[in-house]
């Protein structure tokens, strides 16, 4: 099976259409409600299995010339470890309206990370995500930076880090622990939390 | 904070805050523990201490002033990365550089490996309480570094390739210095095995320890060294050859186990056969231009600016308004030290970068950093963290 038959079972049982913008490689545009059958068949029953997801890729189209349709778009790559060199890409438009996404977290481990930089970046949120926060900006940073509309310019006041604590407790139960009493520091709410940062 | 662990047993475990600025944790890393003594149980990861937005900050520039900021992913292997991306973009205008450039790049792109690598075993030994091996890597690695100054002028952040060539071309003797760079490196790989490989010490800390299976670390995304360590053989210069790296001898290194040791010794196995690739590439070296003839992808050389009117225009053009990559959305990975190098760009036509995109091969690895750690002690995850080799400036961007 090539990549281009791949791209024809797409077509046919998720209604894909082939993005004209990749004049380079196969990326098929599928709608966010047949991402996650699109990724399972690319993993799981496809002929080449794409078992490792490459990158998640956030794009805001907003100052696109000429740009018709919806204004974000989140492009996944896939790349198959059983078949080198085999690679498709997906593709799914978002709208400004209707920023959600479904999540893959079920089928790759690192799209937990991918994802949360997506949201980070562009604000698109991911349905089913586990513990959808900001990955690489501050907790308390104000809108997301990479889309077009955000000034490059722009500062923001930004003291703390992470809490982490209520995190390390999802992962404890994830673990099969149960937290029978939390840290002090834990109950304290967000807001308190946030109380220390300098606001202007 | 009080749990009943899966038994139903109790236990009061601490939560332990290491980083970001710890000097075992290479650059700002953080990771937040729940300690059971001296274990390890649960553990969660936080990065972005070095995030500068690398991703927005191009956008505002030309494409020819994307390779610069490149240097700033991977500061270990600067030049590296500034290839990846230039061959990215090559690859949209559907170019081929010219012969000499190709080998060149591999020399250079297979020095940087070996430097990098260097720095991650030596920091790993380091981070273990053994300083000699770090002064018997450092030797090779200042040999190199000299060429990187002589070539390029700068030690560190270091730019070389451009889009369509290189800044310029090599310097006169250097070929004898990069032989003398390998020479010295095999004596130090020599003096590094015999540190390491009968160590008992050092085996008792990373055997073992930090392990994953290959399925995991496929599921987790990983390239490179680390994925190789457990033993799938995946290399980007053998799969999607590019630069002619099919046509040299050398062999992909893979480990067995999937653990610290396995993870530095695959390293410490891949400059071995870097410097395979080196010396047959020296011997390909032949004089012709480094840079493609074409105002619209490569700025025309002084000498024509001043001679003649279409390199004047053309320079002045390239300068002012940018190159125009062909308009399009483009996804190309390149085997770099720690792995995959993707970038995904998307070009609107015109003389400013739409939208880049890095994948780098360090967050895929840090991002399983909690799988690794979780039941081990925790003097071992700084061995593991070592071994992983995290560079900070592509992990944030």
């Amino acid at each position: 099976m090539t990549v281009e038959e791949i791209f024809a079972v797409l077509e046919e049982r998720y209604g894909a259409t082939r993005e004209k913008q990749d004049k380079w490689g196969v990326t098929a545009v599928v709608s966010a409600s047949y991402l996650h059958n699109a990724v399972q068949f690319l993993k799981e029953e496809s002929g080449i299995k794409f078992d490792m997801l490459v990158d998640i890729v956030g794009i805001d189209y907003l100052t696109y010339p000429n740009h018709e349709g919806p204004r974000f778009a989140v492009a996944y790559a896939f790349k198959s470890m059983k078949n080198p060199g085999a690679r498709i890409r997906l593709k799914v438009l978002v709208s400004e309206e209707n920023l959600n996404v479904p999540t893959i977290t079920d089928f790759y481990a690192n799209a937990n990370w991918y994802e949360r930089e997506v949201f980070d970046q562009f604000g698109i949120v991911f349905k089913g995500h586990p513990d959808l926060r900001r990955l690489l900006n501050h907790v308390e940073f104000v809108g997301h930076p990479l889309r077009k509309d955000y000034p490059a310019q722009k500062r923001q006041w930004l003291s703390t880090n992470d809490y982490l604590l209520p995190q390390l407790e999802q992962r404890l139960e994830e673990l099969g622990y149960k937290v029978v009493q939390r840290s002090k520091e834990v109950e304290t709410n967000d807001n308190e939390f946030l109380e220390g940062s300098i606001k202007e | 904070m009080i749990v009943l662990d899966p038994n139903g047993e109790k236990l009061n475990l601490m939560p332990l805050n290491v980083g970001p600025s710890h000097p075992a944790t290479h650059g700002c890393l953080r990771f937040l523990a729940a300690m059971d003594g001296e274990t390890i149980v649960a553990s969660v990861e936080e990065i972005g201490y070095l995030h500068r937005g690398f991703e927005k900050m191009v956008e505002r520039g030309t494409w020819q002033q994307v390779v610069p900021y490149t240097d700033r992913l991977n500061y270990c292997s600067a030049i590296m990365n500034n290839i990846a991306f230039c061959r990215t973009v090559e690859n949209m205008f559907g170019v081929e550089i010219p012969e000499r450039t190709k080998v060149l790049r591999v020399i250079v792109n297979e020095l940087s490996r070996i430097n990098d690598h260097f720095v991650c075993v030596a920091a790993a030994f380091q981070d273990l309480g053994g300083t000699t091996p770090f002064m018997y890597a450092f030797n090779p690695r200042e040999e190199i570094m000299c060429i990187w100054e002589k070539l390029t002028g700068a030690r560190l952040t270091n730019s070389f390739a451009r889009i369509g060539g290189l800044s310029r071309d090599s310097y006169e003797g250097f070929e004898q210095d990069v032989l003398a760079a390998l020479n010295s490196t095999e004596k130090a790989l020599k003096d590094l095995h015999a540190c390491l490989d009968r160590n008992r010490i050092f085996l008792d800390r990373t055997v073992g320890i930090g392990k994953i299976s290959a399925e995991k670390a496929i599921s987790y995304g990983w390239t490179g060294p680390c994925l190789r360590a457990s033993g799938v053989a995946s290399d980007l210069r053998k799969d999607e050859p590019y630069y002619d790296y099919e046509t040299y001898d050398w062999e992909v290194v893979v480990g067995t186990q999937g653990d610290c040791n396995d993870r530095l010794q695959v390293r410490l196995a891949e400059i071995e056969e870097s410097v395979k690739i080196v010396r047959q590439a020296l011997k390909r070296l032949a004089p012709g231009p480094v840079d493609i003839v074409d105002p619209r992808i490569r700025v025309p050389a002084h000498k024509l600016a001043y001679q003649d009117m279409e390199g004047l225009i053309g320079r002045f053009k390239s300068v002012y308004e940018g190159i125009r990559v062909p308009e399009g959305e483009y996804y190309c990975g390149s085997e770099c030290a720690n792995g995959e190098l993707g970038f995904t760009i998307v070009s609107d036509g015109f003389g400013h970068p739409y939208r880049i995109k890095v994948r780098p091969p360090c967050l895929t690895q840090f991002a399983a950093f909690h799988e690794l750690v979780e039941g081990g002690l925790l003097a071992d995850s700084m061995a593991v963290l070592s071994g992983l080799n995290i560079i900070a400036g592509e992990l944030d961007r």
